[in-house]
């Protein structure tokens, strides 16, 4: 294997485990849970496609 | 079939006295050379009889050669001499240079360059065969055409040669390739040749002869050779292979790890308009020690009308709280367009890294209607709470980070192919011309 297919397998490894972390944790930068989930019209209550 | 041309015995070195100037000269592959020009007047010399006569007589002094003649290299296992100079152009633009190499037991090859690399060239004993759509096979390879219609003069000549070179000598061109090899052409009215070439490699050419390494390509920079092969190539195909496995290990994972158990239900009704209801349901109990927690709310009679919900997960040990907010809205109605809804009745949140313990919900929810058409009367709104969640956006983001350094050589290899392809006038001229020729 090439040096870059061999450094790109280190990158592959090191994105794999972190998401495994994530799962074992349970995390995930995209929850909702801490905040609140930000509205569309900001703040505006209502149908927004007309 | 790309045996070179093959000379009989192993012929000898023979001086000679240059019939212009005078000066002491050396024929390296005597009895094969029918063409000499001198390396010190350039004059052009008739070797085939053995009073060497005058073709052209010139009293200029010689250029100096990347490769100066006479010197030996070893190339493919087999020690070469460079016997002969050319430099050719297509009606003086686009110049390169060919070396003619001499072995006596192997015969003639050629050294071609025009800067950018060197290509070691056999001609070949039999014409290609058509392999379809503009493209030629020699030995089971099918090259694709790149150059078609070209012409190419001889501007300069030095050295010996095996057939009559005169400056200004002009044939017909065409070029075929696959990544690493290019198949040439050369015709006129008397002959056709086909040579294979094969791209050297720049430290065997640097050890062999002495030259310099050519510069890599660099974007922006003048174009790689027609049959050089994209230096990405292997590692887009590596990296290819490498991010699906990374992409199928991903998808296991999140599998694994992701979905919930132990879902527990709860209920309430909400009035649009009627003040904040607030609720608390529990415990709930999580065993893992850190996961990430469902809730879900659905409130199924809900119309032109939304219930915001507040949730806060409170750790009944410890007190911390862990807070998320959701809203579940449903409108509807009717326009030029026609008939229209929006929203949903539902809403999913989800929490992050919530540690082992017993806990309690606290729902604080309150309604309102949108306009007048909104639900009247209580709104029932289920609300469930689950251990675990998958997170497909946490499978999104690490495809993404995992696709970012192939998408990068993918670009680049494209970039380079481009910049290959660029000159190319592909075309099927010759490619009819051969299955002509078949065909016959």
């Amino acid at each position: 294997m090439s040096r870059g297919g061999f450094l790109y397998g280190l990158w592959c490894l090191g994105i794999i485990g972190v998401f495994l972390a994530a799962s074992v944790y349970g995390y995930s930068p995209f929850a909702n849970g801490g905040r609140a989930a930000p509205r569309v019209g900001g703040g505006y209550y209502g149908p927004t496609h007309k | 079939m790309s045996e070179g041309v093959q000379p009989a015995p192993a012929p000898a070195v023979k001086p000679l006295s240059c019939p212009a100037c005078g000066a002491s000269i050396e024929l390296r592959a005597a009895g094969y050379t029918v063409t000499l020009v001198c390396p010190y007047c350039s004059s052009v010399l008739d070797t085939a009889n053995p009073d060497v006569g005058i073709i052209q007589r010139y009293s200029k002094a010689a250029r100096e050669l990347e490769i100066p003649l006479g010197t030996r290299g070893t190339l493919k296992g087999v020690d070469w001499e460079a016997i002969g100079y050319l430099r050719r152009s297509e009606g003086g633009t686009y110049p390169w240079e060919e070396y003619l190499l001499f072995n006596p037991y192997h015969g003639y090859r050629w050294l071609v360059t025009d800067g950018r690399g060197w290509t070691f060239g056999t001609m070949l004993t039999e014409s290609p065969k058509y392999g379809g759509s503009d493209g030629l096979i020699v030995d089971g390879q099918p090259y694709k055409s790149f150059f078609r219609n070209g012409r190419a003069q001889v501007d300069y000549v030095l050295g010996e040669f095996y057939w009559r070179v005169r400056q200004g000598e002009e044939v017909e061109t065409a070029d075929y390739v696959r990544p690493g090899f290019m198949l040439s052409f050369e015709g006129n009215e008397e002959e056709r040749n086909w040579t294979l070439g094969e791209l050297l490699d720049g430290k065997e050419m640097a050890e062999a002869f002495g030259v310099d390494e050519p510069r890599k390509w660099r974007p922006g920079g003048p174009p790689p050779l027609p049959h050089q092969p994209s230096p990405y190539a292997g590692s887009a195909s590596t990296l290819g292979k490498l991010a699906l496995l990374g992409i199928v290990a991903l998808f296991v994972l999140t599998l694994i790890f992701g979905g919930s158990r132990n879902e527990r239900e709860f209920e309430f009704s909400v009035t649009p308009g009627g003040g904040e209801v607030s609720r608390t349901y529990g415990p709930v109990s999580f065993d893992r020690p850190w996961q990430a927690v469902t809730i879900k709310a659905q409130a199924s009679g809900l119309e032109n009308a939304w219930v915001d919900l507040d949730y806060a997960l409170v750790d009944r040990k410890s007190q911390t709280t862990y807070a998320a907010y959701a809203i579940a809205e449903r409108y509807s109605g009717r326009d030029s367009d026609g008939a229209w809804t929006e929203g949903s009745r539902g809403a999913t949140t989800k929490l992050a890294t919530v540690p082992a313990g017993e806990y309690d919900l606290v729902v604080d929810a309150s309604g309102q209607n949108w306009g007048f058409g909104g639900s009247s009367g209580p709104v029932p709104v289920t609300i469930s709470i689950a251990q675990g969640a998958t997170f497909w956006s946490n499978f999104i983001l690490a495809v993404i980070l995992l696709l970012v350094p192939a998408i990068i050589v993918l670009f680049r290899h494209a970039r380079f192919e481009t910049a290959r392809t660029a000159e190319s006038d592909q075309g099927s001229a010759l490619a009819n011309m051969m299955q002509g020729d078949e065909d016959e």
